[in-house]
């Protein structure tokens, strides 16, 4: 056997077949034909040499278009078909792929069939694609909590525009003062709430995006020692209560830079949770002492009690582990220390935890200083600061507007329509309300207005898309009226979303009196520093003595204290509320049935809104459920979760017309008609 | 017989080769077979009282691991540009792979395909954004190639629109 043949020979048992192009879509074999090529071209003659190849494949009738161009360019590099499926007399799918190459001049076309490596090429492609498929799903899966969150952090919030609003009414009456200073001081603990409930999102939601826009945020570095003093005024008492002292250590080197990378919110709650945990072990009669030490390139700041120490088998690191709770679980759910860990360690800092020689413990962490251009004041950031220092004269409450003006409240829920616009009546303001963005466009068609307050969320049409067809519609005229956007998450996202639908500013809720005549009576232009200054706490907090509604409080006991004990108020919200759960209850039926996602959304939304204002833990959180659902779109389970629903509605049913009795409905409604008829 | 070349177009997994089977053979199946490569087949439509074999290139999904010759789009008469209704990801995709297909064969008829109708309730492409593609000019067509729906017509009304240029 010649060296020709052998080449050939080896050739064919590797699955390629040779052939030279004559031209005009005319080849002739080289060396023997394979079986398989002769059955997928239906090559009969076993002594032909030269065959039409590609009149039976569209594909390699494509390809040789390609090979052709190769063939009569210059290139040196062989073209490839990429790989195709063909099938064979019988059926079955051989794959193949082509190459066009030049030897000698010749035209050479190769085919090579792949049988032999394609189930192994095929496994690894399924196995990467597998892979890619369950990684979007984790994603998607992510996604979903995130939105659960956000409805959770804005359920916390909206409470919160309430009890806001009226301390900011109280505000406005003359109180004597120990009552003045008890208003001052739930203003400031409804303020710490809602830092912290900001706290909780941008922790936990998203950590990546999180990380990325902190880092980015812009806000100065946080001064370490002044977060310590910060923290002790605010735990001062809890500390009295339990009759230990609490003291800072000024260091020894008070000149010291001691600005740290990382936030000042999250920083204090590592103060607060450090605190906390301390406070749990330390002993009546003994001192806990914070303080903190420069050492060169990073600030150290430590937490020493005088207890028990750390526990003897357990070691320190553990300490700080997910879930961890003490011997004694005097602790909450074991994510306190933990948060303090994942948060130091994002900013490239260290933590620990000791037993003192001379007793006690020791809790410290130790970041690495700021660089000194993140936290330089240029005059531009102090005009900033002094533009919307929230205790400046002009939004000061009993100081009358430069101008009156004439403001439309877009808001769903009626007790916070009710209260913002209070609030801006008293001011001396023109208040008009809407409900709902269709609302809203309608009163705008009707009446001239200067400013737009618009809740984000609402059923019919939101806040987003209102402010869309607002502007388009001023495309027309050239005028601008200023929006100001409401949102219970106000986060770097959400501003983004107010901004980019066309809003020009936004109040994060609950609504601040202060930041609220802020926003509606600043120039345009100052408007967007109302939302960028959200989260800074006007004064240093004080500690807690607030205490957290309990979750079977019942409906008439919360809502005596979200209501101050106004009857005829809470009668009001009262007949509001039963008079309209009915018709939202049925909007979820019917999107449930219709499978209409957002429609459930905006129902469960609304029902959730008005049903939070009697406290109902148990319903809020399955209509927040729903609204998940609705806007994850995802809705298999919402079925039994409307009827759950139903029945816990159907539950406090009772208790609230024992607030407002049926035959108040009916007397009122009689006089109602009585007088009808009388006109 | 009247030919015209249509091209399967989009992500990998959207359900372009379970179209095609549906649409040819009448065939589903559940478990997902990712295509390697291209597979061509033909099937004779009537359209307008006419005629037309339907010349299917069944071309790969596109991802990281495979990208596609634009020469396969050589001669194309229309395309349908496939998206897994339930992967938001996959419209995104599809309409930057179009950006590419416009720039080499040019504008030709071409549907966006909403596929995996059957499970609705897991989509997150929501009628908002259907609404703006619309606008935008597209056809869209839901179909499901694990119960039919809409798959006949979806390559019915791609022939007659070729049939109109």
């Amino acid at each position: 056997m010649s060296s020709h043949s052998i080449v050939e020979s080896f050739l064919t048992s590797q699955g390629y077949a040779l052939f030279e192009s004559l031209g005009k879509s005319e080849f002739l074999i080289i060396g023997a034909c394979p079986a398989w090529c002769r059955d997928i071209f239906e090559l009969q003659s076993r002594t032909t040499k030269r065959f039409r190849l590609a009149d039976n494949s569209p594909f390699l009738e494509n390809f040789l278009v390609d090979a052709e161009n190769y063939w009569n360019s210059k290139s040196e590099r062989s073209v490839s078909s990429g790989n195709w499926i063909e099938r064979d007399k019988s059926g079955r799918e051989i794959p193949l792929e082509a190459f066009a190459l030049s030897l000698d001049k010749r035209k050479i076309l190769i085919l090579r069939n792949l049988s032999a490596h394609f189930a192994e090429q095929q496994q690894w492609f399924q196995t990467a694609r597998d892979s890619l498929l369950a990684h979007e799903q984790l994603l998607s899966e992510i996604q979903k909590k995130e939105i659960l969150l956000h409805c959770i952090v804005h359920d916390l919030s909206q409470p919160l525009t309430a009890i806001s609003g009226c301390f900011n009414l109280l505000r406005l009456e003359n109180l004597p003062p120990p009552a003045g200073k008890y208003v001052e001081a739930g203003q400031r603990e409804s303020q710490r709430q809602e830092l912290m409930i900001r706290g909780i999102l941008s922790a936990f939601s998203g950590d990546l995006i999180a990380q990325q826009s902190s880092d980015k945020s812009g806000a100065p570095p946080p001064d370490l020692a002044v977060c310590a003093q910060q923290a002790i005024e605010e735990f001062s008492s809890a500390f009295k209560d339990k009759g230990v002292s609490l003291r800072f250590t000024p260091p020894p080197n008070a000149t010291s830079d001691w600005h740290v990378v990382g936030d000042a919110p999250r920083l204090d709650r590592i103060f607060g949770n450090l605190l906390e945990n301390t406070l749990r072990y330390s002993p009546a009669n003994s001192t806990v002492t914070i303080g903190v030490e420069d050492q060169g390139e990073s600030v150290l700041a430590f937490v020493d009690d005088e207890g028990p120490g750390l526990p003897p088998d357990l070691p320190p690191a553990q300490l700080f582990a997910l879930f961890s709770k003490g011997k004694s679980h005097s602790g909450k759910a074991g994510l306190g220390l933990y948060f303090c860990k994942i948060t130091v360690e994002r900013w490239g800092g260290t933590i620990g935890a000791e037993t003192r020689a001379q007793g006690g413990a020791r809790f410290w962490f130790r970041l690495p200083r700021a660089s000194e251009k993140s936290y330089e004041r240029t005059p531009a950031d102090k005009h900033e600061d002094s533009a919307t220092t929230v205790a400046s004269p002009p939004t000061s409450p009993r100081n009358q507007p430069s101008k009156t003006l004439r403001i439309l409240v877009t808001e769903d829920t009626e007790i916070n329509r009710e209260l913002v616009s209070e609030l801006l009546t008293r001011r001396g303001h023109s208040v008009t309300t809407a409900a709902d963005g269709i609302e809203a466009l309608a009163a705008l068609e009707r009446n001239s207005f200067d400013v737009v307050l618009m809740d984000e969320e609402m059923p019919r049409m939101n806040g987003l898309d209102a402010t869309r067809a607002i502007r388009k519609m001023e495309t027309a005229t050239g005028r601008h009226l200023r929006i100001v956007g409401f949102t219970g998450n106000a986060t770097d996202e959400d501003a983004r979303r107010c901004l980019n639908a066309g809003m020009d500013a936004f109040v994060a809720k609950p609504v601040r009196m202060d930041k609220l005549y802020q926003a509606v009576e600043s120039q345009p232009e100052a408007l967007q520093q109302v939302s960028q200054t959200q989260s800074v706490p006007d004064t240093p907090v004080p500690a807690s003595t607030n205490q957290p509604a309990a979750e079977d409080e019942s409906v008439a006991a919360h809502l005596h204290r979200a209501t101050g004990g106004n009857k005829t108020l809470q009668r009001s919200l009262v007949k509001t509320f039963l008079t309209d759960a009915p018709k939202t209850l049925s909007r979820i039926r019917r999107a449930i049935a219709k499978k209409d996602a957002q429609k459930l959304a905006g129902a469960a939304h609304a029902f959730k809104g008005s049903i939070a204002i009697f406290g109902a833990a148990k319903a809020v959180s399955m209509a927040r459920g729903l609204e998940a659902m609705g806007r994850s779109g995802h809705l298999f389970n919402a079925g039994p979760q409307f009827r759950a629903l139903e029945s816990e509605f159907t539950r406090i049913r009772p208790e609230l017309l024992a607030i407002y009795p049926p035959q108040k409905h009916k007397s009122k409604a009689k006089r109602k008609a009585k007088s009808r008829r009388a006109r | 017989m009247l030919q015209k070349k249509i091209c399967m177009l989009g992500s990998f997994s959207v359900g372009k080769t379970s179209l095609v089977r549906r649409f040819v053979e009448s065939i589903f199946s559940d478990a997902y077979q990712t295509s390697i490569g291209v597979k061509v087949d033909k099937k004779v439509v009537r359209v307008n009282n006419q005629d037309v074999t339907l010349v299917l290139w069944d071309i790969h999904g596109e991802d990281v691991y495979q990208k596609i010759h634009m020469s396969y789009l050589r001669g194309m008469s229309g395309y349908l540009l496939v998206i897994d209704g339930t992967r938001r990801q996959t419209l995104e995709d599809a309409l930057a792979l179009n950006q590419r297909v416009i720039q080499e064969a040019g504008k030709v008829p071409a549907i966006l395909v909403l596929n995996k109708s059957d499970l609705v309730d897991k989509w997150e492409i929501d009628s908002a954004r259907e609404s703006e593609l619309a606008v935008a000019g597209w056809t869209i067509l839901r179909t499901s190639a694990k119960t039919g729906a809409s798959v006949e017509q979806v390559f019915s009304q791609l022939a007659a629109a070729t049939l109109a240029e």
